[in-house]
């Protein structure tokens, strides 16, 4: 009888095992990419993940979540929030403090050297105290300068001053997005003023009314009045370039790689790209800074199948979906063999990008930034319409940017 | 009868009422175990709003995240207020069921007759219909309006925002700061600033909307009853059109219409007028800033208003009109009163006596019309007030946009919390003194 039952025990014991071994898994996995235009891509790079894993059964479904909306709605409710998300790494912080980031378990280290080691902006984008939460998925979210052949030479693109000049002369306009914070950044950095996150992650510090730095607040604010009273010059976000260079009025402007097919079409043959040129403030030129822009792909610490959440994040940014990345959206890839290869290099906007990335910093900004920089720089494009003193707008700004919010 | 403290069938068993009692008991069971066993967690942490971060440690082997047990403070707050009200609800219910038993026991000692089940269910649908009808209503109201409300009105008074959100962090109760940082009228408060500036502008915006919409309908209407008017089912139609299409549609047109370089911009540029308004300085720019400059926003949101709003009003007066006893104004014209008197003293007051109330419901309408503000300017208009820049606000801003922007784009509850606490205050009080202005005496007689 006590064999039987052994017998029995064993038997069953060993077709558990069989089982739990023949028995494929089934995994579902909820993912968001940015676009519509990205679907044929992650289409593609989900049929190679299946092929490459054929132990599971995967079900997985893609949605759309614009990258700059990515945050909001992940933060609305992160344990409902899809298991693998692709964002615009200026939403890095808020994830990361809101908990919603989770960790790379799998694979750190290749990851981080295959991206440029620890030290490439991308990776120290992507990383908060040195351990990696997110995936390094594209390097050309940054801006840079677009402009047509027709008008300037390559010589003229070095000075905003001279481009504009010319664009005077032509009864044409030279774009730049002052009233947005993102881009407004370029003047002060470029002048050597400072602003960035603190350490607590909450709030910032921010010099721009500094009058002791060798180039004054001030005098930044000045010279971009005197930037934007210039008549070759307009302020033009991503709206009004497309329509100005749509229409002719625009013949060079600042934009990034969501642009380069609206100026490759409208420019053809004279379509260029390089980085940011320098401008004059306090009779000096001084090259503009930027901040430089990555796409991300983030895991949910909240997922059921975190582990093949971070499996397929990390296959969908690796060295060949980057370069299909590339292929299908023209998006510059993060990983440096991808980067380096001839086909990417050629590509004049991840040229223009790869040339400002010596002048561009990683984006870390508490929230209270963008408002008050908004208003900074709608201000300074209507002239200062008020008369207020600029070294009281530039406190102002300073106060509003570094506040703390309310306990 | 004393029995039924403890069990509280006991009673209807006593005197036989079965069903009844077993139906008493098990609500009690269901009680007895759902109060200590469901809500009593959550209850008990409702005065710290918990206290364990969530933890989490990845597991390579199943590959899967283990958390600890953590605190959920939003799920604290809402099971532990709803924890509150079921509570209050098994006490009532339980005295009530005492003082049942002994009116059953009194009427039996009188020997009268007492219900059976079977009575009690055909009371339901006789004497007691009114509660039948009314109970499925009232619970809807409980749990869709009443808890939700509780328990927003009680994230006033914590730091819920963007760096407590759950269930990665904790939130917990601040008392009364979130309404101090909104009265904060310092220097420094940016928020008290801001809920002036926003406050004022709601206001009139309010009584601007709701006046011109409401005077350009009957005006409208009007013209389209004159006698001499052609065609009167055609201008209704096209008039109609305007609020036929779908406002996220519409309004987002005009908006680009009206852009730094949309179609009418073009057109002023055109024709001179862009060019003729730099030279006598009402504009420093190359274009007309009509939505992209506080001077020119606020007039032009108040006009593209009209255009959707008016249709709305003219179909009402244009049903009032119909039904202004025409012997009165016969008699007048009889009289020898000309149009504007007859307008002024009889079909107004008129039309204002039926429309009265809807004048005040679309003014608190107004205070909180969210789509053709928040159509027209997001993303369109940045602010030029820094103070209020640091708050979050826009001078375009009402109340509920604020509110809104404060929420979606700042996940900034605590302060959305308070300020839609203000914008109940205030409608409740404008709606309170109009009604009391409008509604006064027995106005009808007037019109008899």
């Amino acid at each position: 009888m006590k064999k039987f039952l052994a017998m029995v025990l064993a038997l069953t014991l060993a077709l558990t095992m069989v089982g739990s071994c023949a028995l494929a898994e089934d995994v579902t996995l909820k993912v968001w990419v940015g676009d519509n235009a990205d679907i044929e891509w992650i289409n593609g790079v989900i049929d190679a993940y299946k092929a490459a894993h054929p132990d599971n059964n995967y079900t997985i479904d893609v949605n759309i979540v614009s990258e700059g909306d990515c945050k909001s709605t992940v933060l609305a409710d992160p344990e409902a929030a899809a298991d693998v998300f692709t964002f615009a790494d200026d939403q890095f912080n808020d994830l990361y403090a809101a908990g919603a980031l989770q960790q790379v378990m799998i694979d750190a280290d290749e990851i981080v050297a295959a991206n440029g080691g620890a030290d490439a902006t991308v990776v120290l984008a992507a990383s908060k105290d040195g351990e990696l939460y997110a995936y390094p998925a594209t390097a050309s979210n940054g801006y840079f300068m677009f402009y047509n052949k027709e008008y300037f030479t390559e010589e003229d693109v070095q000075s905003l001053d001279k481009m504009m000049e010319i664009a005077a002369a032509a009864g044409k306009k030279v774009g730049f997005p002052v009233s947005n914070g993102w881009y407004l950044y370029s003047f002060f950095q470029g002048a050597g003023l400072e602003m960035h996150i603190n350490e607590d992650g909450i709030t910032n510090s921010c010099n721009w009314n500094a009058t002791d730095t060798a180039i004054t607040g001030v005098q930044v604010a000045e010279a971009i009045l005197a930037i934007c009273a210039n008549p070759g010059f307009t302020n033009a976000d991503s709206d009004p370039f497309v329509t100005g260079v749509k229409d002719g009025s625009i013949i060079a402007g600042v934009s990034g790689t969501w642009n380069a097919n609206v100026a490759a079409e409208a420019w053809g043959e004279n379509y260029a790209a390089c980085k940011l040129p320098t401008y004059t403030v306090a009779g000096q030129q001084v090259q503009m800074g930027s901040f430089a822009g990555f796409k991300l792909v983030g895991v949910n610490p909240f997922s059921e199948n975190v582990g093949e959440a971070m499996m397929f994040a990390e296959f969908m940014t690796n060295y060949e979906n980057q370069m299909g990345r590339f292929e299908i959206r023209a998006e510059g890839p993060s990983n440096v063999e991808a980067a380096s290869s001839e086909i990417v290099k050629s590509a004049p906007a991840i040229a223009a990008l790869a040339a400002q990335a010596a002048y561009a910093d990683v984006q870390r900004v508490a929230d209270n930034y963008w408002a008050n920089a908004e208003t900074l720089g709608k201000i300074l494009v209507n002239g200062n319409a008020d008369g207020t003193d600029l070294q009281t707008l530039l406190d102002n700004a300073v106060t509003g940017i570094t506040a703390a919010p309310i306990q | 009868m004393k029995l039924s403290a403890l069990i509280c069938g006991s009673s209807c068993f006593a005197r036989k009422q079965y069903v009844k009692g077993f139906l008493i008991t098990l609500v009690q069971a269901v009680l007895l175990w759902a109060i200590p066993g469901v809500f009593w967690p959550y209850m008990s942490k409702l005065g710290t709003l918990g206290t364990i971060k969530a933890q989490k440690t990845f597991n390579p082997e199943t590959m899967k995240n283990e958390w600890n047990d953590y605190d959920n403070s939003f799920m604290i707050l809402l099971f532990g207020i709803i924890g509150i009200l079921i509570t209050i609800t098994a006490v009532v219910l339980w005295l009530r069921n005492i003082r049942n038993a002994r009116d059953v026991e009194v009427t039996a000692a009188s020997g009268k007759h007492v219900n059976s089940f079977r009575d009690d269910l055909a009371d339901c649908f006789n004497v007691k219909f009114h509660r039948t009808l009314l109970s499925l209503p009232v619970l809807g109201v409980v749990m869709f309006t009443i808890v939700p409300l509780i328990v927003m009105i009680c994230i006033a008074f914590t730091n819920y925002d963007r760096n407590h959100l759950v269930p990665a962090n904790l939130f917990t109760w601040v008392g009364w700061n979130n309404f101090n940082a909104l009265f904060d009228m310092s220097a420094n408060g940016a928020f008290g600033y801001a809920f002036v500036k926003v406050l004022t502008w709601t206001l009139i915006w309010a009584v601007f909307a709701t006046l011109t919409c409401y005077f350009g309908g009957i005006l409208l209407a009007m013209f389209i009853n004159n006698k001499n008017t052609k065609c009167k089912k055609l201008w209704r139609t096209l008039f109609m059109i305007a609020i036929a299409v779908p406002q996220f549609v519409s309004l987002l047109l005009v908006r680009n219409f009206f852009n730094d370089q949309g179609i009418v911009n073009t057109i002023c540029a055109n024709i001179g007028l862009t060019d003729w308004l730099k030279s006598i300085g009402a504009i420093q720019t190359n274009y007309i800033p009509f939505l992209t400059d506080a001077r020119w926003a606020k007039p032009m949101i108040i006009l593209i208003n009209m255009w959707v709003g008016i249709p709305y009003q003219m179909l009402i007066a244009y049903g009032v009109l119909l039904n202004i006893p025409t012997d009165i104004l016969e008699s007048a014209k009889i009289d020898g009163a000309n149009a504007w008197q007859s307008f002024k003293s009889i079909t107004m007051p008129y039309i204002l006596f039926v429309t009265g109330p809807s004048l005040v419901n679309s003014m608190v309408a107004n205070i909180n019309n969210f789509n053709v503000i928040y159509l027209l300017t997001q993303d369109v208009y940045t602010s030029t007030d820094q103070m209020m820049a640091s708050a979050n606000a826009k001078e375009v801003d009402l109340l509920v946009t604020w509110l809104y922007r404060l929420t979606q784009e700042q996940s900034n509850y605590k302060m959305a919390s308070v300020i839609g606490i203000l914008v109940f205050v205030v409608c409740a009080i404008l709606t309170l003194l109009a009604f009391n202005q409008l509604i006064k005496g027995d106005k009808e007689a007037t019109f008899q």
